[in-house]
């Protein structure tokens, strides 16, 4: 703990820099913000864009710290034992905040009780695609396709992640077994695609959406119910498949017992940060769409997500020790 | 015939051999073998772990038919006592005392390992080793590093 | 023409002040960090990325590619000075490279490295201009058991790698493959052998396994005796430069070197790991001292930095043509670009081809600036060697905590580092060669991966394997490889016998 002079003397020194004095006493120094990811990801990208911004508003640099491992576990479990300051944050995602702790059976951290949700910041679609040289070019024609031919795989990032269980959920709304490969990560997944071993994906569209444009991979559909304002051209999932939706989402969290005033303060600095015309140009290309949502309306979206997948995970028999 | 002497380097091996074939023979038990078609998370670590134990009792046999290779020789006790240690001391400290104070007794342990270091060396040492690294790494580089953690008082 | 045409765009882009400064700061920081021991490219550029996220496209990634080859170029010298390799590229240099030195040759050994590298380097970067788009095609063939014999073939070569027993050198590759299975596995998730420790369940750790049975144990080994007279180093350093000799020596390695690395670095999906140590088997087979291999051969070091330096610059090609990420640290290019607001994929040539072609170019201009930099540095490297090792090694011990540790921030790689520098000395000492090990570490995760993939794929049939072309050819030379490894082994045990018996 810093000492009281301390405190003090930069608290300040801050009411002098900072409009806000009610709340100059945080931050007084960098916060950092844990991506429970490896660098060069797209949480990871989200991350740095957002916690650039943040740090201006805050008047702190927020250190981008990444922790990867065990498909977000580590880093998030990190968090969640850290010191409920607001000094140690954590970037969430579908993965930390529903998959994991419905598919793992030994649960490092509870998403609920062990987090003080701050914001949801954005929204990223997923998409279905195939290799073009696959006769189906509607989502209608490859569940026909699948029906007829068992031998159908699709590939995705890795077992247990948010593409996979799209893939899960697709085929237990369309009645469809369409054999899931796994790979580790998007890259070779998409390779392995774009060289028709595998014909069919489940991919995240920021990473997809050059091949999609250029051509290599014709887009089926959208995993979000409306179709992605960046590539209005593909239908959603749903069009065909009523109510099928699933997307990756980032949101932060601060430990559970945070002050109540420090979580509205990370709040209205991240919220600003998502208003910021170059953070959402930036969201535009990346295909994501920005929400900076109030921490209840986050709490409120954990809750939903958990339930949504609950049902996905179990029937997919998903698990991991 | 020549004077046949036992390879005691190669018996050593060997029982190495089979004893670590044996942990893991062990730890895959747990886990599920499947079929060539579903392959088991299981599968590929029990065919290795065959193969070891047969190359473990390959190298045993060949430790009764050759002659006696170079002794073991001198074994570095001390070294090991001091140098293993002391990453582990720096994993057990660094988020605890921080980056400073961890790094410095890090490398103070790692210097005890010889006999040639005098204890005022090695203290001059550690605290070029800690400083140099900390405006590197620290300072230079930004490394998201903790310089002087909770454990210590705070000023 | 078009070609001579883009490469003038290129090098417009790329020697613009501005970006020949971002080369040179990416070439020297990567080559510093680099050098330090037990960090190798990929940490280094994990820990330097956040540097460049706040400068333009086209210069961030020009220092990104920088950072990258002058860090790989470190981690040689470290390799070559102190056994020390901070990639598995690096663990072949270190082989032939670390006896150089301690035999008084280091200067040599870095000058061989160097102008391998740079010629390795110059050539492929042309390869990449010329021939990127069809280059891909062949890259997009390879499916699952195409990857899975390359890596068979790898495995077998590997064996080649030991100068001792043969049995003793496939026992360290069985362990390196049962190692590389630590962790969750990717089909079912199911822990495999981490001891429940969650910070294990992506696996151990490269450079934790690679400082710990390279560098720790090296260190072990020269405490052992430390009142004695042998000296770690000689301290009489012969020449600086290679002699005419060595230059006729090294022509033949670097070419074949060169070739295959630009062949191997092309496959996205674990190639370019392959690079040195295919290298390194080819040169001790085509030699006429094989015996000189693990024992200070300059072919040793002259091939695989070669391959290792021309397989780093194919690997742009699925990175810049299909924007797919080859390894670790084209992964984390591939975020730089998107945050840079790049979508990676196949429309960078055409929407981009500034980007594109300025990359190519400052990648030539990068692999020059190393070797201008790095000549004249050497003969401070090797006075490096003159500091008595025992304030050496402390330094190393703090630089690998520090590098194992800010890869990850995961302080149970730090246990893994102390562990298999245990387990490196004791298998030092009962005659077991690290190298085996370390491919075995490498390879196993993607022959298992690629098996298991494969064989789902064609419903559970083996003879996919021997059914698609690619995959035969490479089975075959895998056989041809075992043939040719085992014939003069079978050959020299039956004189054994016979000596034996006449005696």
């Amino acid at each position: 703990m810093y000492s009281f002079t301390r405190r003090v003397a930069l608290g300040m020194a801050l009411a002098v820099g900072v409009a806000g004095a009610a709340l100059a006493e945080f931050p007084d120094r960098q916060v950092t913000l844990v991506i429970p990811f490896a660098a060069g990801g797209s949480t990871d990208v989200v991350g740095r864009i957002v916690a650039d911004k943040m740090g201006e508003n805050l008047g702190q640099q927020i250190i981008v710290q990444n922790v990867g491992g065990a498909g977000g576990s580590l880093g998030a479990g990190q968090v969640a034992q850290a010191d409920p300051d607001g000094y140690t944050i954590l970037m969430g995602t579908v993965a930390t905040h529903a998959l994991n702790p419905l598919i793992l059976k030994q649960k490092p951290y509870d998403p609920v009780e062990d987090f003080a949700p701050i914001s949801l910041l954005v929204l990223v679609p997923n998409v279905l695609a195939v290799n073009p040289e696959l006769p189906v070019n509607t989502v209608q024609e490859l569940i026909d396709l699948a029906k007829s031919d068992p031998s159908l795989a699709y590939a995705s990032s890795g077992n247990g992640t948010p593409l996979h269980l799209s893939g899960a959920l697709f085929n237990s709304m369309a009645g469809t077994e369409i054999t899931h490969i796994p790979y580790k990560g998007s890259g070779p997944a998409l390779t392995d695609v774009l060289g028709n071993q595998v014909p069919v994906i489940f991919d995240n569209l920021p990473s997809a959406s050059g091949h999609i444009q250029s051509g290599q991979l014709r887009a089926l559909g959208v995993t979000t119910a409306e179709r992605a304002p960046s590539f209005p051209d593909v239908p959603a999932i749903a069009e065909t498949l009523p109510g099928y939706e699933t997307y990756t989402w980032n949101a932060l969290f601060a430990p559970a017992g945070t002050p109540p005033e420090v979580v509205a303060r990370l709040n209205e600095a991240a919220v600003a940060a998502m208003q910021d015309p170059a953070v959402i140009e930036r969201m535009a290309e990346f295909s994501a769409q920005i929400v900076g949502s109030t921490p209840e309306e986050l709490a409120e979206h954990v809750s939903a997500e958990m339930a949504k997948w609950e049902p996905v995970v179990t029937e997919a028999n998903v698990s991991l020790d | 015939m020549a004077t046949r002497n036992i390879d005691t380097t190669n018996v050593v091996a060997g029982v190495l051999l089979l004893a670590i074939g044996a942990f893991f023979g062990l730890q895959t038990m747990g886990l599920e073998i499947g079929t060539s078609l579903r392959m088991g998370p299981g599968y590929f670590p029990m065919m290795l772990t065959i193969l070891l134990l047969i190359l473990g009792v390959a190298v045993l046999i060949s430790a009764f038919k050759t002659k006696a290779g170079e002794p073991i020789g001198p074994i570095a006790w001390r070294g090991m006592l001091l140098i293993l240690p002391a990453p582990v001391f720096f994993g057990l400290t660094v988020k605890g005392l921080g980056f400073v104070p961890a790094l410095f007794f890090t490398a103070l342990i790692a210097a005890g390992a010889s006999i040639k270091m005098k204890p005022l060396t090695a203290l001059i040492l550690a605290v070029i080793v800690t400083i140099a690294s900390t405006l590197i790494f620290s300072y230079g580089l930004g490394l998201p590093f903790r310089r002087f953690g909770p454990w210590l008082p705070q000023f | 023409m078009e070609l001579l045409s883009n490469l003038a765009l290129g090098f417009s882009v790329a020697t613009s002040l501005e970006n020949l400064m971002f080369c040179l700061i990416g070439a020297l920081l990567g080559t510093l960090i680099g050098v330090l021991p037990g960090i190798g490219a990929t940490a280094t550029i994990a820990m330097l990325l956040p540097i460049t996220f706040q400068l333009e496209p086209v210069s961030s990634l020009i220092m990104l590619a920088g950072i990258y080859y002058g860090a790989q170029y470190g981690g040689s010298t470290t390799a070559i000075l102190l056994n020390l390799p901070g990639e598995s590229s690096s663990a072949v240099t270190a082989l032939d490279g670390y006896q150089m030195a301690r035999k008084g040759r280091a200067g040599v050994a870095l000058a061989v490295a160097a102008l391998g590298s740079f010629f390795a380097g110059s050539v492929s970067t042309l390869l990449v201009a010329i021939f990127a788009p069809p280059l891909t095609a062949i890259a997009l063939k390879f499916g699952s058991a195409e990857y899975f014999s390359l890596m068979v073939l790898g495995l077998v070569m590997s064996i080649v790698l030991a100068h001792g027993s043969i049995v003793k050198a496939m026992a360290m590759v069985v362990l390196g493959l049962l190692l590389g299975c630590v962790g969750t596995d990717i089909y079912t998730g199911a822990p495999r052998f981490t001891m429940g420790i969650t910070n294990y369940a992506d696996g151990l750790n490269f450079v934790a396994l690679a400082v710990g049975v390279f560098g720790i144990a090296e260190i072990l080994r020269n405490l052992e005796d430390e009142g004695g007279e042998r000296e770690v180093m000689t301290k009489n350093v012969t020449n600086l430069m290679p002699t005419r000799k060595d230059f006729r020596d090294m022509v033949g390695p670097v070419l074949r070197g060169t070739g295959l690395g630009s062949l191997l670095g092309i496959l996205p999906g674990g190639g370019a790991i392959l690079a040195s140590f295919a290298s390194y088997t080819v040169e001790k087979k085509l030699s006429k001292h094989p015996e000189e291999f693990g024992k200070g051969a300059i072919a040793g070091v002259a091939g695989p930095e070669s391959a290792n330096n021309a397989g780093a610059q194919t690997s742009f090609i699925p990175l810049l043509t299909l924007g797919i990420p080859a390894n670790p640290v084209m992964a984390l290019m591939i975020g730089a670009m998107i945050i840079q607001g790049i979508v990676p994929g196949p429309n960078v040539v055409s929407e981009q081809p500034d980007l594109f072609w300025g990359i190519i170019a400052s990648m030539w201009i990068g692999n020059l600036m190393l070797v201008v930099l790095n000549l004249p540095l050497i003969g401070l490297w090797v006075r490096l060697l003159t500091v008595p090792y025992y304030i050496l090694f402390p330094i190393i011990m703090a630089m690998c905590s520090i590098g194992v540790y800010s890869v990850n921030s995961n302080v149970y790689d730090l246990y893994a580092v102390a562990f298999f520098g245990f387990l490196g000395y004791v298998m030092y000492k009962l005659r077991f060669e690290p190298a085996p090990l370390l491919l075995g570490f490498v390879l196993g995760p993607l022959l298992e991966e690629n098996l298991r993939r494969a064989m789902i794929l064609s419903r559970g049939d083996p003879t996919t394997f021997v059914t698609r072309p690619i995959s035969l050819t490479l089975l075959l030379m895998s056989l041809a490889v075992l043939i040719v490894v085992f014939l003069p082994a079978i050959r020299k045990s039956r004189d054994e016998v016979f000596v034996e018996s006449e005696g």
